[in-house]
């Protein structure tokens, strides 16, 4: 029954070959590999906590008098949509930790995002073919950091109501066209009654949407030109070496989502995130001092606070002074950023394709700039807790500020020095990153000396060396008998089988009776060590045809 | 050394962590505040008749208080007896600088007058005695006991009529939620919504409201300690400050739905615990269950 059903799709969609092409599918194995997934896991999360919240947040400015659990805010004018959120936070069985996991998901969403960023660059992954992506990857962060402000912004308690106000002041000093900017996104002058119900259209349909679209595409790109690698034996610009999608690499990553929600649950069950009925709500002339954004907007924060108050005129016009650090600065940062891996071409006139990866100390000027780069963004972001660390460290807050406006300028160029001199040290020192193997002193009868180098530290990781591919086999399975064949010499594995098809000796991931038709590859190679040392993993090669 | 620790043990092991600090910071931050104080305290000494304005005429030494039966904050009355002991304590402790009657030296501002409400909250909270006089007054562990303290203040207020008594709140009589309309409109602004207290501009700071009783609290709205602003009755009724003190003393242990309050400073303890805590952890997991250089 179920057979006759697949293969009713496989002979109408050709399903078949597809799967068993994607099954088969080689990606290399490397924790590093796996940020991107964190922030991928994380959206997963948001998605579903997101989707609880809307059945209970209500967008709405409209004032109401709170009468609902918290007895502190009891008969207050509240908007509808800070009563729902504290309705969520109080009434609404699992309410608060569904709230939590999302905000908690959103501040590891972007904190992977960004991580995930830094792995791309610092290992050059970013270099030809894969320029798209990494645009494509900018424009995800963008969005994340975006509609994290935005969802923020949306229980309209004291703290994010301040941040709406910071973000209208933003708009209106863009020279010339402030104004317009501000009044149209927020459909007339600071409050008005529209920015919760435009702010939550954004923030759960239309940058979700376009998240989810590029995340498609960055996905889709990736698979396309297959993962990148590091260098290694056996491992070279024209392969791929790694486990296969099933079952090893589905059942890990699949493993990897239920980790990544399972501490993204215990934060939202364990740790408080963004108390708003403490906060209270937001009414224009209350102010809470000490009003900080999401951590991922801190750069920005942080460039607010450390910017003097200088004003430029010109043109008749008055460019006011937060234009620089919260206008010009992000745009200069993100344009940058988007536009590196074609700054680095017209740098280094490198125009080849590159699948395997470079290690950081490999390219210290490249990781010296990352470094540096990184160095002024981090000072940016503890600037943006200049009070909270003078409160903490009992520091006076001018000291603090202006200790952070001479950091910002030193800290940088010594980073980079500091990052070139260490990546070009330890990329000139032979064995670098190699696993130190022990050396043994023996003596012998007569009193002689000799040293002797111990085997490799654990048999579980043995030096690996990939065989070739093998050829590719043609597979005609649904009314010719090839895939008999097939099973059949994977079963009896030997030297008489064709095309020389390698072992399979262990586990069973040949083609199945009930697959299509076509021409697919059979990568999957065991590692060539001993059977015991390997066994625990399926891996193999592609190409990258 | 032992009284301290024996207050530390009392919290609770998470507000110790963010408080004590906090209270350890109060000691070296008043540091600051103090340089500008000797200037505020020569203002207040300067104009001892703008007290009158609290519409606290008479004396408030001895009792002689207006209190309106069941009213929120009733005033204490002082015990006359207890003012030669006062005198001593005053001698030893405080004339060095303030001078023997009070009246200020060039060091000190004059006390004469300022009510005994002032002389309470600067003596309870332990600020007075005062380690150095160059920045902003922290709060200590007081010297003096609840009864010296009370001599203290009745042998400086016995000095000169004028300012208001030590308020007693009756927090049953105040409203939880009007005392959030009110100290979100009038507190917030420095001491921060959650009352966590937080770093103001030149080593100047407002200080957490978390060790803070009723007495102080009420004390510190009605007097303006340091650079705080006093809170006459025109401008806070005696309800509404009873509001107030009873929204401080519900922020000390509130609601805290959610789990471990890190603190109650907002994004950057959060930041910190998302990035840290949970992509340091997911990372850790990935590193678990992914490959590594061979």
């Amino acid at each position: 029954m179920i057979t006759q059903t697949v293969d009713w799709f496989d002979e109408r969609l050709g399903l078949a070959k597809f799967t068993r092409k994607s099954l088969n599918k080689i990606f290399p194995d490397h924790w590093s590999f796996m940020l991107g997934e964190i922030a991928m896991y994380s959206f997963i999360v948001l998605l579903f906590t997101g989707v609880f919240l809307t059945l209970f947040f209500v967008p709405s400015s409209k004032e109401i008098i709170y009468h609902g659990a918290y007895k502190p805010l009891d008969g207050h004018k509240v908007s509808e949509a800070y009563a729902s959120t504290l309705n969520l936070s109080f009434s609404v069985r699992a309410g608060l930790v569904m709230r939590q996991m999302h905000h908690w998901a959103a501040n590891i969403f972007i904190a992977a995002i960004v991580v995930h960023v830094c792995r791309i660059f610092f290992t050059g992954a970013f270099r030809k073919p894969r320029e798209i992506n990494w645009v494509i990857g900018t424009l995800l962060l963008i969005l994340a950091i975006v509609n994290g402000f935005l969802g923020y912004s949306l229980p309209d308690d004291l703290i994010s109501g301040t941040g709406i106000r910071i973000a209208f002041s933003i708009l209106l000093s863009v020279p010339v066209v402030g104004s317009y900017l501000a009044f149209f996104l927020f459909g007339g002058n600071f409050p008005g009654n529209s920015i919760i119900p435009r702010f939550y259209a954004l923030h759960i349909l239309i940058i979700p949407a376009l998240i989810a679209g590029l995340l498609g595409a960055h996905l889709a790109i990736m698979w396309h030109q297959k993962h990148t690698q590091f260098k290694g034996k056996g491992k070279s610009e024209r392969n791929v070496v790694g486990v296969a999608m099933w079952p090893a690499y589905a059942l890990q990553a699949g493993g990897f989502f239920f980790l990544t929600a399972a501490v993204i649950a215990i934060l939202g069950g364990l740790v408080q995130i963004n108390p708003i009925w403490l906060y209270g709500q937001y009414i224009p002339y209350k102010v809470s001092y000490a009003v900080q954004p999401d951590w991922y907007m801190g750069w920005l924060d942080g460039a607010l606070r450390l910017m003097p108050s200088w004003e430029i005129t010109g043109f008749g016009h008055m460019i006011p002074t937060i234009f620089f650090p919260a206008i010009l600065l992000p745009g200069l940062t993100f344009t940058a950023l988007a536009l590196w891996p074609f700054i680095e071409k017209k740098i280094t006139k490198d125009t080849a394709e590159h699948n395997l990866l470079d290690n950081p100390r490999d390219v210290p000027w490249r990781t010296s700039v990352g470094v540096g780069v990184l160095a002024f963004y981090v000072v940016l972001f503890f600037a943006s807790s200049t009070d909270v660390l003078a409160n903490s460290f009992q520091l006076s807050l001018n000291f603090v500020l202006w200790g952070f406006r001479i950091l910002l300028f030193v800290v940088p160029p010594i980073a980079a020095y500091v990052a070139y001199r260490v990546a070009s040290e330890t990329g000139s020192t032979a064995g670098t990153g190699r696993r130190k193997r022990a050396n043994v002193i023996f003596r012998t009868a007569e009193g002689a000396y000799y040293t002797e180098q111990t085997a490799p530290r654990s048999p579980q990781h043995p030096e690996e060396s990939a065989e070739e591919l093998p050829e590719e086999v043609e597979y005609h399975s649904l009314h010719g008998n090839g895939d008999q064949e097939l099973v059949t010499s994977a079963a009896q594995p030997g030297p008489s089988g064709p095309a020389g098809s390698p072992s399979h000796s262990g586990v069973d991931l040949g083609p199945r009776p009930s697959g299509g038709s076509g021409i697919f590859r059979i990568p999957r190679v065991r590692r060539s060590s001993t059977p015991e040392a390997g066994g625990d993993q399926i891996g193999g090669i592609g190409d990258r045809g | 050394m032992s009284t301290k620790r024996r207050r530390a043990a009392k919290l609770p092991k998470l507000k110790r962590r963010v408080f004590l600090p906090a209270a350890v910071g109060l000691a070296a931050a008043g540091i600051s505040t103090l340089a500008l104080l000797p200037q505020a305290g020569a203002a207040q000494s300067n104009n001892p008749s703008n007290l009158g304005n609290f519409g606290y005429t008479g004396s408030y030494i001895y009792g002689g208080t207006q209190n309106k039966a069941g009213g929120a904050i009733s005033y204490k009355k002082l015990n006359p007896a207890s003012i030669p002991y006062g005198k001593t304590l005053f001698l030893e402790n405080c004339s060095t600088c303030h001078g023997a009657l009070a009246q200020g030296t060039p060091r000190a501002p004059n006390l004469q007058g300022l009510g005994a409400a002032t002389i309470d909250f600067w003596v309870s909270t332990g600020r007075m005695p005062l380690a150095d006089p160059t920045v902003q007054a922290v709060q200590k562990p007081p010297r003096f006991s609840r009864s010296q303290t009370l001599a203290i203040d009745a042998y400086v207020s016995s000095l000169a009529p004028g300012g208001p008594a030590i308020p007693n709140v009756n927090l049953s009589l105040a409203n939880l939620a009007q005392g959030e309309s009110l100290f979100s409109t009038n507190c917030a602004a420095c001491h921060t919504i959650t009352g966590a207290g937080d770093a103001l501009a030149s080593g100047v700071f407002a200080p957490t409201l978390m060790v803070a009783t009723a007495t102080q609290a009420a004390e510190a709205v009605r007097t303006g300690p340091g650079n705080m602003p006093r809170f006459g009755p025109n401008t806070l009724t005696d309800q509404q400050v009873a509001d107030i003190v009873k929204y401080v003393k519900y922020l000390q242990a509130p609601n805290d739905r959610g789990g471990i309050a890190i603190g109650h400073v907002g994004p950057v303890s959060e930041g910190f615990v998302g990035i840290i805590i949970g992509l340091g952890t997911i990372m850790l997991a990935g590193l678990w269950i992914g490959g590594r250089a061979k």
